[in-house]
């Protein structure tokens, strides 16, 4: 595990989710989840989906930037 | 809203009364060849997306895939494509292969309704989705072999649960109780956003909680009686039940039973997800491959957190590839988005013939219509973009006679190249349109074409000495085309 593939957020960023297991109980793959992005993997999948230099930048997300807010909470205060 | 019925065939009312659940069905298509068993060991991605993909190749035939051996997640099973093909839809509707996108339509509007619900209510502990019941400790992840469905998703998908949500200022109310499907990321073990908007009856409920501050509580029904996730995607009345419409269809009763949370839900669907909304709270979302074929981008959007799971023993998790069509999610709906509009429109124009809105929810439309005097499509057009589907997705209406089949694209080119002027065709900008739409010049606007692809009628001269050549058409020749087919497919008839 290093940053995340996403918003290459630090480590400490980072939780592990879930890591699955085979029949005799080996692990397969590891599930992280980026507290920054909401980014969420899996170590097994290929690189166009987990490695930041392969993924295409459009796909990038800077959690510092404002993203469009669904159904906005504050409009009701 | 219900239109005119015909009695169902001994076929129809004998698969109606076997189907009572995903298991039922998942066996009905495997008894016609319509449902096969991936068996070899895959990885999680790539490989349940590009089988997905490849067995939705075929939109008349294709069959679901069951997958049993996923690394990392032994003895977990998953199904995909139930609803990727006509031919799946005709089987669960008492037809046999080789049954026309225009009979299928002709039959769902014949069932159409929700005045005569057939639905059998039994007690919580009789219901198999409750045969294991977990109130702590959940995981989503270890549960359901979750997974990437397109390879620049945010996260893993649920894509084809059917949510139950009431009105949380009238929970009482069984008509205000709304049964929709919404995409749903997997956000932490135990908690998930759901994305709706406004404009959809989760939307309202979300905002009513919220401005209350009283808790909104849904229930997450996955793998479900098929019948139920055509009309989860259906937009019907607000105060209009979708388990109504869903066991009308199908002439049987379907199941039910209430919730640890409060909700009617399916007795016998696999697994029921009971969660809470975060008041307040908006998480990053997406993107998401949605049916026009291309990503959402990344929002924030309400998030839910689990508070008890129900399953049945060995739960079989039924989700959706979605993406550029064709795609499973465009048979589920295409069916279910054409009628309503139908139904609406033979209200003031009983000429109208059929309605073919399959194309990316109805961004394409093509109604078929009987001309009363020239001009007349034109005015028919103008009808459809007011139905309530068509204020926000008919984005281009074709506009062909009665003598052209609208599923029939072939039909539907030929009265393109034939019968449309140049002039023939409106442009109407600025309206309404779903933001999701790829060629919006401004998300939520958008210009409406309309072609007229009717033939000319007085006083219209243009045409007029022209005469069609009438080939041989009709039920006897419908019928020869079946042989046909048999005897190609090796089958005696
Ligand atoms: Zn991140």
């Amino acid at each position: 595990m290093s940053t995340c593939p996403r918003c290459q957020a630090a480590e400490e960023k980072i939780r592990v989710e879930h890591k699955g297991l085979n029949a005799q109980g080996e692990l397969v793959w590891t599930i992280f989840h980026c507290n920054a992005c909401e980014f969420t993997w899996r170590d097994s999948e290929p690189a166009i989906s987990i490695d930041y230099d392969t993924r295409e930048a459009f796909f990038r997300v800077d959690p510092e930037k404002p993203y469009p807010v669904i159904m906005p909470p504050a409009q009701y205060k | 809203m219900s239109t005119d019925k015909k009695p169902l065939s001994a076929t129809a009312r004998a698969v109606g009364e076997r189907i009572g659940s995903l298991r039922d069905f998942i066996e009905f298509l495997e008894e016609n060849g319509q449902c096969i068993t991936w068996t070899n060991e895959i990885m999680p991605e790539p490989d349940v997306r590009n089988i997905a993909v490849a067995a939705g190749r075929d939109s008349m035939n294709g069959p679901a895939v069951i997958f049993n051996n996923i690394a990392g997640y032994p003895g977990k099973k998953l199904v995909l494509g139930v609803h990727g093909s006509f031919t799946n839809l005709a089987l669960l509707l008492g037809h046999p292969k080789g049954t026309t996108i225009k009979e299928l339509f002709y039959d769902i509007i014949s069932r159409w309704g929700d005045d005569k619900p057939l639905l059998d209510f039994i007690e919580p502990e009789a219901a198999p989705v409750n045969e294991n019941r977990l109130t702590d400790n959940f995981n989503l992840y270890d549960l359901l072999p979750l997974y990437r469905i397109n390879e620049y998703d945010g996260g893993f998908y649920i894509g084809k649960a059917n949510v139950v949500s009431r009105d949380p200022r009238d929970p009482d109310n069984f008509g205000k109780q709304n049964v929709g499907i919404y995409r749903i990321q997997v956000q932490a073990p135990g908690e998930f956003t759901l994305l709706s908007i406004p404009a959809h009856d989760m939307g309202r409920h979300i905002m009513a909680a919220e401005q209350e501050g009283v808790p909104l509580k849904i229930s997450v029904m996955l793998g479900n009686h098929p019948a139920m996730c055509m009309f989860a995607a259906t937009p019907v009345g607000y105060e209009e039940s979708e388990f109504a419409y869903a066991s009308q269809m199908m002439g049987s009763p379907l199941r039910l039973t209430k919730s640890g949370n409060g909700m009617d839900i399916l007795a016998d669907s696999e697994m029921i997800i009971e969660a809470e909304l975060m008041n307040g709270v908006r998480t990053f979302e997406g993107p998401f491959g949605e049916f026009p074929g291309s990503y959402s981008g990344v929002r924030k959007i309400p998030r839910f957190k689990v508070t008890a799971i129900s399953h049945r023993n060995d739960p079989i998790f039924e989700n959706i590839y979605i993406g550029r069509g064709w795609t499973e999610h465009d048979t589920l709906i295409g069916l279910n988005t054409s009628a309503p509009i139908y139904a609406q429109l033979i209200k003031d124009f009983p000429e109208v013939v059929a309605v073919n809105a399959l194309y990316q929810h109805g961004l394409t439309g093509v109604i078929s219509v009987k001309n009363r005097f020239a001009g007349f499509a034109k005015s028919v057009a103008m009808r459809a973009l007011g139905t309530p589907h068509g204020t926000m997705y008919l984005k281009n209406l074709i506009m062909v006679d009665d003598d052209v089949d609208p599923f029939d694209l072939n039909e539907v080119m030929w009265a393109l190249s034939t019968r449309t002027r140049a002039d023939d065709t409106i442009v109407i900008p600025n309206m309404p349109l779903i933001p999701i739409d790829p060629g919006a010049e401004v998300a939520g606007k958008g210009h409406r074409l309309i072609i007229d692809a009717t033939s000319f009628m007085p006083p219209d001269k243009l045409g007029s000495d022209s005469k069609i050549v009438t080939p041989p058409a009709g039920p006897e020749i419908d019928e020869i085309a079946k042989v046909i087919q048999l005897l190609q497919n090796g089958v005696n008839s």
